[in-house]
């Protein structure tokens, strides 16, 4: 139950965040209709990802049960930080994750660490968040040609951490990666003559991805 | 006089209501340790306490402000508070914004983009919060219905995004892409000792003075032929 309310402030940021948005899209140049579709897409690519927070989910309520787990997957926290944060508070008690002693009290010690963890990331996004944005104009000099350029330079830096850290951890990640990136790049040329295609490119890519996963476990 | 219109209609009510949402909702973090403090008077030693916040911070305090830094470019500032409120950042609401500035065909930090990637973020949001809803009230009863091939193939959904999100802009920067997965193979293949968060800000960051250098140096050259 109290869960509850901070869970509520994430869907009424959403709601707020949509309503400014469609109020200003007329100012550049968008349409209500891509508006809509824009939430649609991005209602349908979250899909997948979310199946596999589902996953997690399961086996994190085995551990600190559901109303939190439903709490720090909703709110700030991802799965890996949350069981870190969980251990962490588990063995400032001296106690084992999972074992019998984790009772009442080294619960509480996991529930503290994960909020003051949460925490961090509020304080500095709430507080420093639009002072970004101003040293973000200074670097670039207002130029639009260079934002886009650093732009997609960020996130290819950040994909490509991203994309080479699982690949390297096992083959049958490396095959999703491959394969996933390939099915990507083919979609691409495709959908250059039937963009409709387009907002499904993710998911198929995603789904060629994983079953090329699934195969390379099963070959090795 | 747009930039003025858009600055007053979107930009100030965004900062004004991600400061509120993101510091409002602070306390209401200690709801569930309050909760269990007043009902089960179980509340862990201040010592321990201290020792566990110490010791999580010493491993994630960097990422407070390294990680909104690094994405920052690519979400924006109503981004921002949206990816930080709600978590999932890299898996879900980076690819979603994305995908949606990709399928109306907008530029990534240009005003339509941050429009665009503000809707398509506010969409996976409320995805997540209905799986997340499903998953906490019949969860386990749910994962017992699905095949166990379909339970293996959905632990590697991970490398798959990230696959598909590097090709998306990998398309559009081959040059960059190339630098980009040098700089992470280097580092994790070889280094290997770096901390994640530093692996992060090298890639990122050096990426980004790639970018600069090679705009740079095409300007020149189409300026003095």
């Amino acid at each position: 139950m109290t869960a509850i309310p901070a869970v509520f402030i994430v869907g009424l940021q959403a709601y707020i965040f949509s309503k400014k948005a469609y109020k200003a899209a007329p100012l550049c140049g968008l349409t209500t209709h891509q508006c809509n579709k824009a939430f649609r897409v991005g209602a349908t690519s979250a899909v997948g990802p979310a199946m596999a927070v589902f996953i997690v989910m399961v086996g994190m309520m085995a551990v600190i049960g559901g109303p939190m787990t439903w709490l720090r997957l909703s709110f700030i926290g991802a799965a890996p930080t949350e069981l870190t944060a969980t251990t962490i508070g588990a063995k400032a008690m001296g106690v084992e994750l999972g074992s019998a002693e984790y009772g009442l009290t080294a619960f509480t010690a996991s529930v503290w660490t994960m909020t003051l963890n949460g925490c961090g990331w509020l304080l500095f996004c709430g507080l420093f968040t639009h002072r970004l944005d101003k040293v973000m104009a200074k670097f670039t000099k207002g130029n639009m040609k260079i934002m886009a350029e650093v732009c997609g330079a960020a996130v290819l830096g950040t994909a490509s951490y991203l994309a080479a850290d699982q690949a390297l951890k096992s083959s049958p990640g490396l095959a999703s990666v491959l394969a996933s990136a390939v099915t990507m790049i083919l979609l691409i040329k495709i959908s250059e003559k039937h963009p409709k295609l387009k907002e499904y490119n993710l998911g198929i890519a995603m789904i060629v991805g994983m079953i090329s996963a699934v195969l390379t476990l099963n070959f090795t | 006089m747009e930039e003025q219109a858009y600055k007053e209609i979107f930009t100030k009510p965004i900062v004004r209501w991600g400061m509120i949402t993101l510091l409002g909702s602070i306390p209401f973090c200690f709801g569930p340790a309050i909760y269990l403090a007043v009902v089960y008077h179980a509340i862990p030693p201040v010592h321990t306490i201290l020792t566990a916040w110490f010791m999580i911070a010493s491993i994630y305090g960097v990422e407070y402000f390294m990680t909104p830094i690094s994405y920052f470019p690519i979400l924006g500032v109503s981004g921002t508070y949206m990816a930080f409120l709600s978590g999932n950042i890299a898996n879900m609401r980076v690819p979603c914004a994305i995908v949606a500035q990709d399928v109306i065909g907008v530029e990534p930090a240009t005003k339509q983009g941050e429009i665009i990637a503000t809707l398509g973020m506010a969409g996976s949001i409320i995805t997540n919060l209905i799986v997340v809803t499903i998953a906490a009230v019949g969860g386990n009863a749910l994962m017992s219905l699905l095949p166990e091939v379909v339970l293996t193939a959905l632990n590697y959904v991970l490398p798959s995004i990230f696959g598909g999100l590097f090709a998306i802009f990998a398309v559009k920067h081959p040059r960059y892409a190339v630098w980009g997965v040098s700089v992470a193979l280097v580092l994790l293949g070889v280094v290997k000792i770096l901390p994640t968060w530093a692996v992060v800000v090298c890639c990122s960051f050096s990426t980004i003075g790639f970018a600069l250098y090679c705009t740079k140096r095409d300007t020149q050259k189409t300026s003095n032929p």
